[in-house]
């Protein structure tokens, strides 16, 4: 995709999870989006991944109910998710993972400023 | 009467000899010339002509391998001019060398045509090929026992720098001369409505005649619209309110065969559709009406997507006429990501009045906004970091709340890169809370007090582009560098088995202080790059390399201004990589020549 994340302004406040995870299993991958037709060596091109359902191990809640584990939904995006990959999940009200990049979106810091300054 | 050949070197070539013959009438084209005339033919991207030549002249190589080399770089347009030579030449030719000519031509041993033939036991004829069923799990077929099939995807050809001919081998026939399940890979992949080139080349070095299979069962829906090379399209005024359009590289494709390309005149909105003929190119003397300063907008169709021209590709302008060029124009449409369902904006403008430049220009003013243009910010702040006075000189403040951002074209007719100004005032798309939507630099919530110079030169090539939409969806560095530098751009492949071609590139760039971009893979890769701090599908500055000890750095900067690996110190998107890593994780290298 190669767009700059979104500003965690315009996202934070859909999230009704914040929290510190790491994907412990890819449960279903979906079927891949359309191919973009791009010259060859052209990047920002916009190109998406299948979407899929990833069950979390959570570490730690930054907003919302305790939880130890939960299933989500990455959407078709400009990035894949394997098993180990960690960091800041925002997850909304149909489970689904925000953020352009999900957990390489924002920084744990910027987050948390974020919630710091909306609180 | 001279002959006229097309491509533009073996042209330089021919006349040279016809110079040769104004002082010695008697003069014939033997085996030296022919040579010549052939590594001209031959030459392909990664193989200069000097460099055919030198294989060419190796001893003991035969005819049939000097043919083989010859075809691998021999584009249908080349073909044509090379006929044009032996039949309607002004210098005769030798025998022998007329014979070898003939040769490369296909003339001694014509192949059959066997096509694409339907049925369960096609028949690829004595040097055929055959395509059978659809290419859901790759192109199967018929060709001889043993042969290797070679193809090249000419949809997604254009926007490089391929030409028809330059195929890659994706596999070989089995004793039975069945194949199945070929793939082409990477840029050349195959994606629904595609159209595939294709030949069989046999054991004794004879090759089918192409077939060419319009790619059907690969996805569920052809989405992909054909690809227009903007920078071949060459405008020349032809007199009598016409303008003459030519592919100005015709060995290479300005859209894939049968597209149909609508150009509109800014001016008098007259609209013109032409399709593209089978080797890539518009048809013989084809004109619009207009004259010399004109705008025409293109748009383009591949039959399925865009069929009522809605999109426009960008912009093509017909050099000379009166400087209208230079005054202000209506300000870049929006992305379509930002407009309504409608058709309405999302997003409203705001008159930014901030100097144009703060202490100067410096490679860390550019920032990325929501516009996936990746390719744009990284080139600039590449040209911004290795020679900032290219930066001032690009844009001028007019000192009335406009500004006029210099860009250059190549010239076809004298083949000199020309100055396109476009002139811009301060109003930018913002969003509703401040802040500049797409490209900004510090300060950008204050429309006071935001650095200008990088989001105006984004402005400015969005609307000389078309609209930010016509930047927005991707693109090459190098052709930025062009734009800015008016220096030939060029790119390097970069794998773990190049990395000293790819070291020795990006220190003799950056010691020339010229400018260099890396690219990152996008399709299929994505997954390698979630949480290594480097984003796929993006382009980033190369800005610098060190050296320690052994090991290798290369120094690049994210043009989010932000987002890195960890470990390299404050988040403002410059980090550095090994050499191995940067490897691995990059696919391209961007520069000048």
């Amino acid at each position: 995709m190669a767009k700059p994340p979104e500003p965690i302004e315009e996202i934070l406040p859909q999230a009704v999870y914040v929290l510190d995870a790491e994907v412990k299993e890819v449960v279903k991958i979906g079927p891949p989006p359309p191919k973009v037709k791009a010259a060859p060596g052209a990047t920002s091109t916009g190109q998406k991944t299948a979407a899929q359902t990833v069950k979390l191990t959570v570490k730690r809640v930054l907003k919302g109910d305790s939880v130890k584990e939960l299933t989500v939904e990455k959407p078709e995006a400009g990035y894949a998710l394997t098993t180990g990959n960690h960091g800041p999940f925002l997850i909304d009200s149909s489970n689904t993972i925000l953020g352009r990049y999900g957990p390489d979106s924002w920084s744990f810091e910027r987050i948390e400023k974020a919630l710091k300054a909306k609180a | 009467m001279p002959i006229s050949i097309n491509d533009r070197k073996l042209a330089t070539l021919y006349a040279r000899f016809e110079k040769q013959k104004q002082t010695n009438p008697n003069l014939k084209l033997g085996q030296e010339q022919v040579l010549q005339l052939l590594a001209e033919v031959g030459d392909r991207w990664g193989s200069s002509a000097a460099k055919v030549l030198e294989q060419l002249k190796k001893p003991g190589l035969t005819q049939a391998q000097q043919i083989d080399i010859v075809k691998k770089g021999m584009a249908e347009g080349e073909k044509k001019d090379l006929a044009k030579i032996v039949d309607q030449g002004s210098i005769p030719l030798e025998s022998a060398a007329k014979d070898f000519i003939n040769a490369v031509l296909g003339r001694g041993a014509p192949t059959p045509t066997p096509g694409p033939t339907p049925g369960p036991t096609p028949n690829p004829g004595t040097a055929g090929l055959a395509i059978t069923g659809d290419q859901k799990n790759g192109l199967s077929g018929v060709a001889k026992a043993g042969a290797t099939i070679e193809a090249i995807n000419i949809s997604a050809a254009p926007g490089g720098r391929l030409h028809m001919d330059d195929t890659m081998e994706i596999g070989k026939a089995d004793a039975s001369g069945k194949f199945t399940n070929v793939k082409l890979t990477g840029d050349m992949a195959v994606h629904e409505g595609d159209l595939i080139r294709m030949r069989a080349r046999n054991a004794d070095g004879t090759t089918s005649d192409w077939v060419t299979v319009k790619a059907h069962g690969v996805e569920a829906k052809d989405t992909r619209n054909a690809v227009v090379a903007l920078f071949r399209i060459g405008m020349t005024d032809a007199g009598n309110g016409k303008v003459a359009v030519e592919n100005i590289n015709s060995s290479r494709q300005v859209s894939e065969p049968g597209a149909k390309l609508q150009f509109t005149n800014k001016r008098t909105g007259e609209k013109a559709v032409v399709t593209i003929d089978e080797t890539g190119n518009f048809p013989k003397n084809f004109t619009l009406g207009g004259k010399p300063g004109d705008s025409f907008s293109v748009a383009a169709s591949d039959g399925a997507n865009n069929t009522n021209f809605a999109t426009a590709v960008g912009n093509v302008t017909v050099p000379g006429g009166t400087p209208g060029t230079g005054d202000l124009v209506p300000d870049p449409a929006l992305h379509k990501d930002e407009l309504n369902s409608d058709g309405s904006p999302k997003f409203s403008k705001v008159r930014f009045t901030g100097p144009l430049f703060v202490d100067g220009v410096n490679y860390e003013d550019v920032q990325q906004g929501q516009l996936g243009d990746c390719y744009f910010p990284s080139a600039i702040a590449s040209i911004a970091k290795q020679s900032p006075e290219a930066i001032q000189n690009l844009i001028k403040d007019n000192g009335d709340g406009t500004y006029t951002v210099t860009f250059k074209q190549k010239d076809w007719a004298t083949g000199k890169f020309k100055d396109v100004p476009v002139k811009v005032d301060g109003d930018l798309y913002a969003r509703s809370y401040g802040g500049a939507l797409y490209g900004r630099s510090a300060n950008s919530s204050d429309p006071k007090r935001m650095e200008l110079w990088f989001p105006l030169v984004e402005k400015a090539y969005a609307q000389w582009k078309g609209s930010y939409n016509a930047i927005g969806n991707g693109g090459a560095s190098n052709d930025v560098f062009e734009a800015v530098l008016g220096r030939e751009g060029d790119d390097l492949y970069v794998s773990g088995s190049n990395k000293d071609a790819v070291w020795n590139q990006l220190v003799k760039s950056l010691d020339a202080k010229s400018p260099v971009s890396a690219g990152t893979y996008g399709e299929d890769q994505e997954a390698k790059y979630t949480n290594t701090g480097v984003y796929a599908d993006h382009s980033y500055s190369v800005v610098g390399y060190e050296k320690s000890g052994t090991e290798r750095y290369v120094v690049l900067r994210n043009p989010w201004g932000e987002s890195e690996p960890a470990g390299n110190g404050a988040n403002d998107g410059i980090f550095k990589l090994k050499l191995d890593e940067f490897t691995k994780l990059y696919q391209n290298l961007m520069f000048v020549h």
